[in-house]
């Protein structure tokens, strides 16, 4: 298990190193200066103001030794300077990187509540009116994709009803709108994995083994339903992470939601390549971390998986 | 530079001027009001992450926006292109124009309490012109003498700045210049106080300490948020609003953000994205919340004069004979655009020489066609048209593509390419044919056209032929610019106008530029809570003249 860990540590290091490679060559090979583009201007740029920020950002130096420069600073933790404010681009994304977080646990959490619930009633009440509608509404939010979505709920929420802020920035009240918006389309999944793995559970031997020695209802449906119905669902959560960080680039601009993904579209608009591949970096790191948690987390659940 | 932001120009109508705006913190008001409304309030807008809020570097409109209402400097330019003193009491200039001497008003503060002097301005000019400052809009003060110096780090001063009593600044410029007062409306010729340290201090860079009409409430929270509240010790009349919160939007989407912001209440004034012009007009307009005016920025089409199938005037004759401006103001624009037929912006209003472009006033096919035969347009001859992709061009170019195949049978080749990918073609040696091209001004003189946009000096060749001037099109006439050093060798203003007009009339009868379309700002303003509001110079609110009503 502990070795088990630290391969799983090792492969982290290669995969970001690897993602950052790829990234790091391909902004900079974009033609394009991007210190010519920082402002933005019509005029001509004095070249003598070029080569002293060419100077100052280590630009003037070859790929590969910029490359190497990154790693190393990387290696402590250190991110690089950004474009446009000459910040430690660590400084400029943890606060981000919190918000971000908030809304993913909120998300993730909207998920959870939601789906699993909405997906063990339908399981339970096969083919009642409840499963049908259960099954035609997610089927529904799976198809609609979260850009519509968020902005129909802007237009009502916000501006018809006046109910939530336009900016969230990252205020309480801020958060409500983009979560449910980034967490609709994994909830209505979950909620039809949920049904199905549910409904395969109840037809398995172990269940009708476990009702037929006259165990209570209750204690069939916590212990081995549940249970057992949950694990897919969790692994599912684990991957859908990932995603959720890639939703938040759509939803946090539609919001305005000071986080990671909004961070990006912004520096992606600066030519700011430094928080560009800050940001990839880190969210390269947070997926591999967390399907490692998934991956401890369902040994922990059905003891039959072993990790080696 | 504002041009920059033409790419995000949008649609205009017809001009309604809105004089109110020819105030501009004049230092002549004791009663401290104009018109009705009262102090107070709490105005909310939206604008984009700006470059720089400190005036070492702030550039577009909206870094200007912030730092014209922390920074107050000698003169400050009017919506319509006037420019009045602001800290200044008097100006003189020397028979040969270059010395110039101005009187600073006295007993004015920084908000930390410093007094406004001499001192404080050459401080603030020494910290731009720095080679360590890397400043993208210290060739403003290129004029001063000793700037050269300075920037490539010989010295640490500008020898051309002193100080010969506490209130009085004199500038002795390397060349004359009869206008050089009008360029100290830009923001860069702010004073600093003494905290401001360098160029580089982050500290001050995001919470600069100013003494203009408003100060910073917190520091700039980069991308997110500025707040300003009203400085009560202002030394000339004090603005209205007693807090301006600005929330910083993502580019993406900031025009809809302001727009949805103004819809749902949160914001007092907005941009909108293009497309909901003119259900915003509709909506707003019979409200009296919408706002529009001709702003110092021109469209043009600029033609490769020194090569290629545009090198002879009567093919750019005929080339703007054969656009139908009006049809397209009508089928893209929805009418919301100005013809332009001056090289000059109609918001220049002493030079403004209405239909001085024959050619742009309406279409004339025959004409269109006789001069292409005479000018060696053959048909069939392929004209090359770059712009920039992803601001809303394609359209109106697709149009013009159009009509010029149609009327002189030509093929056009358009090509859509990246903005900066764009400015990098019309520079290459070889380039040709036709350019999208816009120009905003950065102060309010004829000359911030004519000379970077028409004279030979701005052609400015390297080595390798690529042109690093901002004279893109290669124009070169030497009538033209003896006239434009002549402009700049006459003290008497009026008399300089006159020779702007002359100069432009030259540049117009060789069609050096193809005039469009004016550049014609739309917004929204919440007039039910607030009064006096209009657009300035910079085409941003005009915070320190609005008042709660």
């Amino acid at each position: 298990m502990g070795r088990y860990v630290v391969r799983r540590l090792g492969q982290l290091v290669v995969v970001v190193l690897g993602a950052t490679m790829i990234l790091f060559a391909c902004l900079f090979v974009i033609p394009g200066d991007p210190v010519g583009q920082i402002a933005g201007s019509d005029k001509a740029r004095d070249p003598a103001v070029i080569a002293e920020m060419h100077k100052q950002y280590g630009l003037d130096k070859p790929l590969v030794v910029q490359y190497g420069t990154y790693v190393g600073k990387l290696v402590t933790g250190d991110l690089g300077t950004d474009y446009t404010q000459s910040r430690p681009v660590t400084e400029i994304l943890a606060p981000k990187l919190g918000n971000t977080a908030k809304l993913a646990i909120a998300a993730i959490v909207i998920d959870v509540v939601i789906g699993i619930s909405v997906g063990v009633l339908a399981a339970m009440r096969r083919y009642s009116i409840w499963d049908v509608s259960a099954t035609f509404l997610t089927t529904l939010a799976i198809g609609v994709p979260s850009i519509v979505l968020g902005m129909i709920m802007q237009s009502i929420f916000v501006i018809k009803l006046g109910w939530f802020p336009l900016i969230a920035g990252d205020s309480f009240e801020g958060i409500v709108l983009p979560a449910i918006t980034l967490a609709i389309i994994d909830a209505a999944l979950v909620a039809q994995l949920a049904r199905s793995t549910m409904l395969e559970v109840l037809r398995a031997d172990y269940v009708k083994t476990a009702i037929a020695k006259g165990l209570p209802r209750r204690t069939v449906l916590a212990r081995h339903i549940m249970r057992n119905s949950v694990i897919p669902v969790i692994t599912y959560l684990g991957i859908s992470f990932g995603s959720l960080l890639g939703g938040a680039i759509i939803t946090e601009t539609i919001f305005n939601w000071n986080g990671i993904g909004l961070a990006l579209i912004q520096a992606i608009g600066q030519n700011n390549n430094p928080i560009i591949v800050g940001v990839v970096t880190i969210g390269v790191a947070v997926f591999v971390v967390l399907n490692l948690i998934v991956d401890l987390l369902y040994a922990a659940l059905d003891p039959r998986i072993r990790l080696a | 530079m504002r041009g920059a932001r033409s790419a995000k120009w949008v649609a205009g109508a017809i001009v309604i001027a809105l004089a109110a705006t020819a105030c501009g913190g004049g230092d002549d008001s004791s009663s401290g009001s104009k018109g009705s409304g009262k102090d107070g309030g709490s105005f909310r807008m939206g604008i984009t992450e700006p470059v720089a809020i400190d005036p070492y570097n702030a550039q577009e409109s909206e870094g200007i926006l912030v730092t014209t209402n922390l920074f107050t400097g000698l003169y400050l330019p009017t919506a319509d292109g006037q420019v009045v003193p602001a800290l200044a009491t008097s100006k003189k200039v020397s028979k040969d124009g270059k010395t110039w001497t101005f009187g600073i008003k006295k007993d004015t503060k920084f908000t930390n309490g410093e007094a406004v002097d001499a001192e404080s301005f050459i401080r603030g000019w020494n910290r731009v012109a720095q080679k360590s400052a890397a400043s993208d809009v210290a060739y403003h003060m290129a004029g001063v003498d000793g700037f050269g110096d300075v920037q490539s780090g010989k010295a640490k001063t500008l020898s051309g700045l002193s100080a010969p009593d506490p209130y009085t600044l004199q500038v002795k410029l390397s060349a004359p210049d009869f206008e050089f007062y009008v360029k100290l409306t830009h923001t860069v010729f702010s004073p600093v106080p003494k905290v401001a340290g360098d160029a580089k201090n982050k500290a001050y860079n995001d919470a600069p300490i100013g003494n203009g009409p408003f100060k910073m409430s917190g520091k700039w929270e980069h991308n997110k948020s500025i707040t300003l509240v009203r400085n009560d010790d202002y030394g000339l009349t004090k603005a209205h609003l007693d807090k301006v919160q600005i929330d910083i939007l993502n580019s993406n989407n900031g025009s809809t953000l302001e727009y949805q912001g103004f819809e749902s209440g949160q914001y007092d004034w907005a941009r909108m994205p293009t497309p909901q012009l003119p259900a915003a007009k509709a909506k707003y307009d019979p409200q009296g919340e919408w706002l529009e005016q001709d702003t110092n920025g021109m469209n043009y089409l600029l033609p490769i004069t020194d090569n290629g199938p545009l090198k002879n005037v009567k093919a750019r004759e005929a080339v703007s004979y054969a656009i139908n401006r009006d049809a397209i103001i009508k089928g893209v624009f929805q009418n919301m655009q100005s013809k332009s037929t001056t090289i000059l912006p109609p918001a220049f209003k002493d030079v403004y020489q209405k239909d001085l472009c024959t050619s742009c006033v309406a279409q004339d096919t025959a004409k269109a066609k006789q001069l292409a035969k005479e000018g060696g347009l053959k048909p069939g001859t392929t004209i090359e048209l770059g712009y920039n992709t992803g601001a809303g061009h394609e359209e109106w170019i697709q149009a013009v593509k159009q009509q010029l195949e149609d009327v002189l049978g030509v093929k056009v080749k358009a090509t859509g390419k990246p903005f900066a990918e764009l400015l990098g073609d019309q520079q290459k040696p070889n380039a040709t044919g036709l350019y999208r091209f816009a120009w905003g001004a950065d102060y309010p003189t004829p000359d911030n056209f004519l000379f970077p946009l028409l004279d030979t000096a701005s052609i400015n060749k390297d080595a390798s032929g690529k042109v690093t001037g901002d004279n893109r099109g290669r124009y070169s006439n030497k009538k033209f610019d003896d006239l434009l050093a002549k402009a700049r060798a006459t003290e008497d203003e009026s008399g300089r106008n006159a020779i702007y007009k002359e100069a432009e009339k030259v540049a117009m009868d060789d069609m050096a530029l193809i005039p469009l379309w004016n550049r014609h700002q739309l917004r929204l303003a919440n007039t039910k809570k607030f009064d006096n509001m209009a657009m300035d110079f910079h085409e941003d609110p005009n915070l320190a003249e609005i008042k709660l009503k």
